[in-house]
């Protein structure tokens, strides 16, 4: 099983140090194959959302838009609560709200 | 965590200074914003009476303390702390912990943070020092 979905980066801090430790930390419950993508970046480039150092050389910051892909038995729950972690933002405080 | 959750690899800092080693600790359990059940974090600083060095026999305190069951990753600063954690190792400890603990080549505070996430994310022994190692590449200029 396959999903898929998009989502934007509002938290200040994107995905560095404690967002990504905790969006790793949530991504490595599942036991489905996780990857993100930085649509702003370079959208040609994904890495595994269970690795730190990968989230990180995404280079994620505020205002950035990322796709979520998860393949395996529980792809369509990994996307739909981690998109909704990072709409959250990650554990931060979202600005202007 | 529940009783039947697996062990998390621990992680032993080891630095000539105690101040650098618990401050290393301090820190990356802040910004890996670990829970109050991940993986344990023990430093390893100083000699006994508190003047810079590496002491084996405070590395093997630490790693004895650091191990949850699924092994340790040690993170070392310069020269003989490497050297001091590799006699904790062979001389101070039990074979069956022994065979189990990993030095990493990794830099102390990338390396130690990375280790941390990934240990508290479930990641087995071979996992965590394969990305402490892997922190040595991590571009922190990336997106300036």
């Amino acid at each position: 099983m396959a999903a898929d979905a998009e989502v934007e980066v509002r938290n200040p801090s994107g995905l560095h140090a404690r967002p990504a430790a905790t969006f790793v930390r949530a991504s490595a419950a599942f036991t489905a194959d996780v990857t993100v993508t930085n649509l702003t970046r370079d959208a040609a480039r994904s890495a595994s959302a269970k690795s730190v150092l990968g989230v990180m050389g995404l280079a994620v910051a505020r205002g950035h838009r990322v796709r979520i892909a998860a393949d395996g038995a529980d792809a369509d729950e990994a996307v739909t609560q981690l998109v909704a972690l990072i709409a959250a933002g990650l554990g931060e405080e979202i600005d202007g709200e | 965590m529940t009783d039947d959750a697996p062990a998390l690899v621990g992680i032993v800092v080891v630095s000539h200074s105690a101040d650098v080693a618990a401050a290393t600790v301090q820190l990356v359990a802040r910004l890996a914003n670990l829970p109050a059940d991940g993986p344990l974090l023990v430093a390893a600083g100083g000699l006994e009476d508190g003047s810079i060095g590496t002491d084996a026999t405070r590395i093997a305190d630490a790693l004895v303390a650091a191990d949850a069951g699924a092994g340790v990753v040690i993170l070392a600063d310069l020269g003989s702390a490497v050297l001091a954690a590799a006699t904790a190792i062979d001389e101070l400890i039990e074979p069956d912990l022994a065979r189990r603990v990993r030095i990493s080549g990794g830099p102390l505070v990338e390396g130690t943070f990375v280790a941390a996430v990934q240990a508290s994310a479930g990641d087995g022994l071979d996992g965590v020092v394969a990305a402490a190692d892997a922190a040595a590449s991590m571009n922190k200029l990336d997106g300036r």
